[in-house]
């Protein structure tokens, strides 16, 4: 269709005009936007784009149950059935879901309560889960209906499922998912199985406009209805390789459970089974923005889908993926999801670190087959994704671009570019090839759009990133569903819902990550350095407790007894003043935000390869997307507050599956050393939370048999204390401050990729208007000298 | 002329803990100081009567560097 293809010409354009007149005004503006990019700044209009019935929180309605004498939940009046015994869950009036770990329909009630609920804390034997809006939004999207939800969730429930649950399941379903809109054949069509909702929505006015009309249209009402044929649902993997085994477990189910769960797997994969009805009618391309905004506001939300078997405007790419790639059940399920009847769906993959969330990415885009967009957090992952695209499909060199600030492939004829979200979302002034490279990119119409570790991205960076690039379906994969702030949901509406989210615990049984032991290591302060922490303002606090003597120790010792079992030991420290001092006493290479790229490598392939290089140091720069599949343990000597993120993130370092993974009881360690009576204590707690919740337990290591005795040790005397806490105590606050990497999100904003101007724009040719308000070069992190950013921090 | 003042001998688990009794003990007005003797590196000696505050104290800072984890976010 020749339309669609002039119609992104001239959009471009335009931007590309008005960008130029507006230049200088927006500059400044846009400078605060960004600063804007802090985790914790709420942003005005977070709201907007999120239906209303989203807002019903069930746990408010929930709260009239009564408390028992110890301040806990009350539920004896819950009436439990006659055979509650073969039931597996408990559903509570305040939306929460008991699940029971060990009961024999166990299978069948997880799969489907983690279609309908969000997971809250999964330890071994009882998992609990909560009912939101989002999560019910989530399993509507992936096929399940209101009364299928209702019924199966009575059925496996103990007691009497309450009827405000029920009434919630209503309110929260029924106007989901029942429009969906679809791209096929490159038109823009509303479609839905309900000819009265189609109805409704014509009658608005807004909807009315945004509607394409042909001239010649053949029905009376203009709708266009189409009995659907069955859908063939896609295979991944071996056929015989999926998951279902209907092994012996069949005994104690109750046949209405069992009966229900086969229809319902059945639901998933092909729903478009038989003849469905749909009714349709199409949509101007240019007004899609206006009409999902609208229809959000009706509480009629659309669905994404692509139907890329019939999209023939954009042509397919020739990947597919090698036959060595086989996926774990896992990985196919979480994938059955996203393309559940032979469709693309939006959403997020909720997979931990480790456990393959790559090969989901590039299956992903082997199976939609249309051009690809892969979109990271940092050059290093960049370059990490193009070798995964490399090893686990056809794709070659020729076929795979990277536009970084590094490396910058042709993009022509390409068709799986790899970028950052600085890249695209950088506004400053580009060199030319980058602009040729983003003009290129804006005028394609992408199948795929991959969003790595989109956990990272915050709403506000993510409508730019939409704004320029137009995609089809978006993947989101994440390790670490939380923030600090409660931003998440947001990714419910931006990109689509999640659509499955893996059981760290369950994944490690079966050794697809690594067994890792986690403790926390409590070092006593040394009396001197406690006195002056009890005396000292919070800044140099932080670095007293980081440089405990007895951390110090605690961490050496460790350090020693790994290396002599050959284990590869990576050292997380946030502190730089701390990481620099540790690694320099102990002569081990360390890697933190001024080392060059060159050195990093060279750092790494000698960790990966080199046997005496057994330990290195690393600020937080390697805490996302840095893949050591070598590493075997982890030690934590400082961290970033209390960050539940950077604590999951640092423990995905050491979750790849080991070489020999069942023979130990545990093949990883993961250490965080705390001093003791600090601060460091509370931030620790805090950490915790995510792994806890996820069936994670805690060892608490007090003292060390054998340090005392250990005469290598440094710090063992008074002496060499003394001299420690004078040099600490003379150390300047910006010591003392964190390592704030550039362009990081959630820090201090820093400028986002590199400022290199054209030939033309450094002699002066450019635009008068645009020189005069050119940040001065100063505003790049690197290059600024402590002593300003000292003034400037406070 | 004796004086005598009534105390306690307070043990201190680490090193540390005492060091947090002398660090509050300094901030106190004169009239509130509690400690009558620093005796080594784990043993002072304070006023029994002050006994009942300092618990009270010691239990403040401790909830101060520990996170309750039963606590729904």
């Amino acid at each position: 269709m020749a339309g669609g293809s002039r119609k992104y010409g001239k959009k471009d354009g335009d931007r590309y005009d008005a960008s130029k007149k507006k230049f200088a005004g927006k500059k400044r503006k846009d400078f605060e936007d960004e600063s804007a990019y802090d985790e914790g700044i709420p942003d005005g209009n977070e709201a907007e784009g999120v239906p209303e019935a989203a807002k019903h929180f069930i746990e408010v309605e929930g709260e009239r149950q009564g408390e028992d004498e110890y301040g806990a939940k009350d539920y004896r009046d819950l009436q439990l059935k006659p055979d509650h015994k073969s039931r597996p869950l408990w559903v509570a009036p305040n939306g929460h879901i008991f699940l029971e770990s060990f009961s024999p329909v166990y299978k069948h009630a997880h799969d489907f309560l983690i279609a309908i609920s969000e997971p809250v804390c999964r330890p071994e034997h009882i998992h609990e889960y909560k009912l939101t809006s989002y999560s019910l939004y989530a399993a509507v999207s992936v096929g399940l209906q209101t009364h299928d939800i209702i019924e199966y969730l009575k059925r496996l429930s103990k007691t009497a499922v309450p009827d405000g649950i029920v009434d919630f399941i209503k309110i929260s379903t029924l106007s989901y998912g029942k429009v969906k809109l679809v791209l096929k054949h490159n038109r823009y069509f509303v479609e839905s199985q309900y000819p009265d909702v189609i109805q409704k929505l014509l009658k608005d006015p807004v909807i009315q406009e945004c509607r394409l009309r042909h001239s010649v249209e053949s029905s009376t009402d203009g709708l266009i209805t189409q009995v659907q044929s069955k859908a063939t649902s896609i295979q991944f993997g071996k056929p015989g390789t999926s998951g279902e085994e209907p092994g012996e477990e069949g005994k104690q189910v109750p046949d209405d459970i069992s009966n229900f769960y086969d229809k319902m797997d059945k639901d998933e994969d092909d729903e478009d089974d038989s003849s469905l009805q749909t009714v349709a009618f199409e949509v101007n391309q240019e007004k899609i923005e206006v009409i999902q905004k609208r229809c959000i506001q009706l509480e009629y939300p659309l669905l994404a889908e692509y139907d890329f078997r019939n999209d023939t405007h954009n042509q397919d790419i020739n990947i597919d993926l090698r036959p060595a790639a086989v996926l774990r059940p896992y990985q196919e399920k979480s994938l059955r999801k996203m393309f559940g009847n032979g469709r693309a769906r939006s959403g997020l993959i909720v997979l931990p670190c480790g456990a393959g969330k790559s090969l989901v990415g590039v299956t992903a885009c082997c199976t939609v087959r249309k051009r690809a967009l892969v979109l990271c957090n940092s050059g290093v992952s960049v370059e990490q994704w193009k070798a995964q695209f490399k090893m686990w499909s056809t794709a070659d060199d020729s076929m795979i671009c990277r536009f970084t600030s590094d490396a910058k492939d042709k993009p022509h004829g390409c068709s799986i570019l790899i970028t950052t979200f600085n890249m695209i979302t950088h506004q400053q002034k580009r060199s030319y090839e980058a602009d040729q490279t983003m003009k290129w990119l804006q005028e394609q119409e992408w199948g795929i759009m991959v969003l790595d570790e989109v956990h990272t991205i915050p709403a506000r960076m993510f409508r730019r990133v939409l704004t320029i690039v137009q995609a089809h379906c978006k993947l989101g994969l994440t390790a670490t569903l939380v923030r600090e702030d409660d931003k998440i949901a947001d990714l419910n509406f931006l990109i689509g819902p999640k659509l499955y989210e893996a059981n760290w615990l369950e994944l490690q049984k079966r050794g697809f990550i690594a067994r890792v032991q986690c403790a926390e290591v409590w070092c006593p302060m040394s009396p001197e350095f406690y006195r002056e922490y009890l005396a000292c303002k919070s800044a140099k606090k932080m670095l007293l407790f980081v440089m405990n003597p007895n951390k110090f120790r605690a961490c050496q010792f460790l350090i020693r007894y790994h290396e002599r079992r050959n284990d590869k030991i990576i050292v997380f420290s946030d502190n730089v003043y701390a990481l620099k001092h540790y690694a320099l006493t102990m002569n081990k290479p360390f890697i933190y935000g001024p080392t060059s790229q060159n050195e990093r490598l060279q750092i790494l392939q000698n960790f990966k390869l080199n046997p005496k290089v057994n330990t290195i140091f690393v600020s937080k720069v390697a805490d996302t997307s840095f893949d050591l599949p070598d590493a075997n343990v982890l030690i934590q000597i400082s961290s970033h507050g209390g960050s539940r993120r950077q604590e999951a993130q640092r423990l995905g370092r050491i979750l790849r599956a080991k070489k020999g993974a069942i023979a130990e009881e545990y093949n990883a360690f993961f250490y965080t050393l705390v001093s003791q009576d600090t601060l460091e204590m509370s931030f620790s707690r805090k950490r915790q939370r995510f792994l806890v919740n996820q069936g994670y337990s805690y060892k608490v290591i007090t003292r060390m048999a054998g340090m005392d005795q250990d005469q290598e040790l440094n710090y063992k005397n008074k002496e060499e204390q003394a001299n420690l806490l004078q040099m600490v105590l003379t150390a300047s606050d910006i010591d003392a401050d964190e390592e704030r990497v550039p362009g990081e999100i959630g820090g201090r904003p820093g400028p986002f990729g590199r400022r290199v101007g054209t030939m033309a724009s450094m002699s002066g040719a450019d635009d008068a208007v645009y020189m005069e308000y050119k940040r001065p070069s100063a505003s790049n992190n690197l290059s600024k000298h402590p002593l300003f950013k000292k003034y400037r921090t406070k | 002329m004796v004086n005598a003042t009534e105390g306690v001998l307070v043990e201190c688990a680490d090193a540390a803990m005492k060091q947090l009794l002398l660090h509050l003990d300094e901030k106190l007005p004169p009239d509130k100081k509690f400690i009558l003797h620093d005796l080594d590196e784990t043993h002072v000696f304070i006023a029994s009567k002050h006994l009942e505050f300092l618990q009270s104290e010691i239990d403040c800072f401790m909830d101060s560097v520990s996170f309750p984890l039963a606590e729904k976010d």
